[in-house]
């Protein structure tokens, strides 16, 4: 029964197909395709596929990113931060170890009457480049920290929470530098 | 037949006027809803609300050619609300080979993932700001390899995604032979976790992912692996926790948080990773 | 039957490409990834079949779950460390020397993450160990200036606040 109706339903598109074609007369030298197809292996398939991903370009990321997530997330700059205080202490460190073999003078004295030498000016705006990013570093520090419990989750919270970490290290770096 | 007939007329259509197609008849499934709202601005004479969007385009035919940003302008008034119904019309009356993945257009599938203005999302869930003219960018995920235009090959993340084993692994029979049963309090505990659809938003927002994904298994894969974590029905618990224990599988996260701010879905990836941090912790 | 339905979706595409080109959409350039990037990805390879699983590192605890636990433990031990010179005015020389030994730690392990996120041992092994050698080397060093410094010096809080103060 069922080979049967199969049956029918062929026959039936086989007597429908030339009217449709004949339809689009117009256009019948489309029909002819000039691509010859080939079997292939899976193994070859393989190989095809292997060589077209090599071609790809990779999607743009960072330059396309919201910045107010990559970059104002705070995560970013809880590492700029922190690399660039990691980075000065083992700087200054290895300096005042080489201090007295190069002639230098790093005793705290000697940096005391450097820094009291400097304008007022200067002074201020190194003092506030300075503490930012230690009050950034240390209350973001303590956000991850809640993070890391799992508090503070939501969509808004993290986003809320974001911008008032921002302003609170503003003013912290500038209490710190200019009323301490 | 009736498929063949109609595509037929449309070709007479576009034949006889190429640049200007008002005919109702030539639209695609999902503009067939602005023939309403089309019949309703031939009376009120709305002026044109025109959006002009920028897409990425990369064809994998002509591999030494550089990906670039091709834009097209349609008028919001003949536009469905979304996104994806923008991209569908420009590919049905603009440019049929801008090429985009997209299935359900109700975000269920999340085939049509990809950067607008920024964020992942899915295009089907996304809105088209009305209230502006800022041209929206459309971009594939972001840092993935792309197969031609708007989709991403998503191949590594799949295999990711197998290798946590995303099934129920199980060695004693339930008691009464039928079936393992949960309490409600650990049911729900699975909330926010299986509605996950893998459309690799969270994933491909993430830098951490971004640098790498080849060793990391990112948000998506990490929310997948603690659904079956917190799952009291499994008893595999231990072996999942060791597969997640070395420096990358699970700890290059850093808590940055794009998964969270960027899913579809509303969903947590950062909290479950949080949580398997913790399970792990202590 | 397929050739003819695939004949009239040519003519269509066709006929959209004049479409395109009478509406004149503007194409512009496109960089996909900064020409300089430090670590530009590769081209894609995809290790096995679509169907196999990627492999599934063997558990190391001490690089997994202990690392991070200790990372945070140090973390949040920094912050009485961090709190009390402001509370106090300074720091008596034993807590002093904590407070130098539990930042070159933090800092140790900070790096460590970076380098371990920026130098993939899988792509780049030989640099992943130069690195990590190099910091362990320079982690010695600054420890030994530390410890220098504080057996000879002021200490580091101590100093701060002169300088800052100055």
């Amino acid at each position: 029964m069922l080979a049967q109706r199969a049956g029918t339903t062929a026959l039936r598109r086989v007597a429908a197909a030339p009217s449709s074609v004949f339809k689009l007369a117009p256009f019948a030298a489309m029909q002819t395709r000039p691509i010859q197809t080939e079997r292939l292996t899976p193994a070859d398939e393989a190989a095809i596929l292997a060589k077209q991903r090599l071609n790809r370009p990779v999607s743009p990321h960072l330059e396309i990113y919201d910045p107010k997530q990559t970059w104002f997330g705070g995560s970013a700059w809880q590492r700029i931060t922190g690399a660039s205080f990691s980075g000065a202490l083992y700087a200054s460190a290895v300096a005042y170890l080489a201090a007295p073999l190069v002639g230098w003078h790093l005793e705290s004295a000697s940096l005391v009457a450097a820094a009291a030498a400097l304008p007022v000016a200067v002074k201020g705006a190194l003092k506030f480049l300075v503490a930012w990013p230690f009050v950034f570093h240390a209350i973001n520090g303590v956000r991850h920290l809640a993070f890391d419990l799992g508090i503070g989750f939501s969509r808004a919270t993290i986003i809320k929470t974001g911008w008032y970490f921002w302003g609170a290290s503003i003013v912290g770096g500038v209490y710190l530098a200019f009323f301490m | 037949m009736a498929a063949l007939r109609s595509s037929s007329a449309r070709v007479f259509a576009a034949a006889s006027r190429p640049a200007f197609r008002p005919v109702v008849a030539a639209r695609g499934m999902a503009n067939l809803a602005d023939g309403a709202t089309q019949s309703q601005q031939a009376s009120s004479e709305q002026s044109p609300k025109l959006k002009t969007f920028q897409i990425y385009r990369w064809n994998p035919d002509t591999p030494t050619e550089k990906p670039r940003m091709q834009s097209y302008t349609l008028d919001l008034n003949k536009t469905g609300p979304m996104v994806l119904d923008a991209l569908v019309r420009i590919k049905n009356e603009l440019d049929p080979t801008l090429t985009f993945r997209r299935s359900c257009r109700e975000g269920i599938c999340g085939s049509c993932a990809m950067n607008i203005n920024g964020t992942n999302t899915l295009a089907c869930l996304c809105r088209i700001p009305a209230d502006n003219s800022a041209e929206m960018k459309i971009y594939p995920l972001p840092h993935t390899y792309v197969v031609k235009d708007l989709v991403p090959d998503l191949t590594l993340f799949y295999k990711q995604y197998k290798s946590i084993k995303p099934y129920l692994q199980r060695d004693t029979p339930s008691p009464d032979g039928k079936e393992y049963r949960q309490s409600k309090a650990d049911r729900k505990k699975l909330d926010g976790l299986y509605e996950c659809i893998l459309c690799a938003c969270c994933s491909t927002s993430c830098p951490s992912y971004w640098w790498n994904s080849e060793e990391y298994l990112g948000p998506a894969i990490l929310l997948q692996s603690y659904r079956w974590l917190a799952d009291s029905r499994d008893e595999r618990t231990a072996e999942r926790k060791d597969a997640l224990n070395n420096s990358m599988s699970l700890y290059r996260c850093h808590t940055i948080l794009n998964c969270t701010r960027t899913c579809p879905k509303g969903l947590n990836p950062g909290l479950a990773i949080a949580n398997i941090k913790k399970e792990l912790a202590f | 039957m397929a050739s003819v339905a695939r004949s009239s979706a040519l003519l269509k595409q066709v006929a959209a490409q004049q479409s395109v080109a009478a509406n004149g959409l503007r194409v512009a350039a496109f960089h996909t990834t900064s020409r300089k990037s430090l670590l530009p990805p590769p081209p894609q390879r995809i290790e096995g079949t679509v169907n196999d699983p990627v492999e599934v590192p063997p558990p190391s605890p001490s690089h997994g779950s202990y690392h991070w636990t200790f990372d945070r433990v140090v973390a949040a031990g920094l912050i009485p460390l961090t709190v009390a010179p402001f509370a106090a005015g300074s720091l008596n020389p034993t807590m002093d020397a904590v407070l130098a030994a539990t930042i070159l730690i933090h800092s140790h392990t900070g790096f460590g993450n970076i380098i371990v996120d920026y130098v993939p041992s899988k792509r780049v092994p030989k640099a992943r160990k130069v690195f990590t050698w190099g910091l362990n080397a320079a982690t010695v060093l600054v420890g030994l200036a530390l410890y220098e410094f504080e057996t000879t010096d002021v200490g580091l809080t101590e100093t701060i606040k002169r300088v800052w103060k100055a």
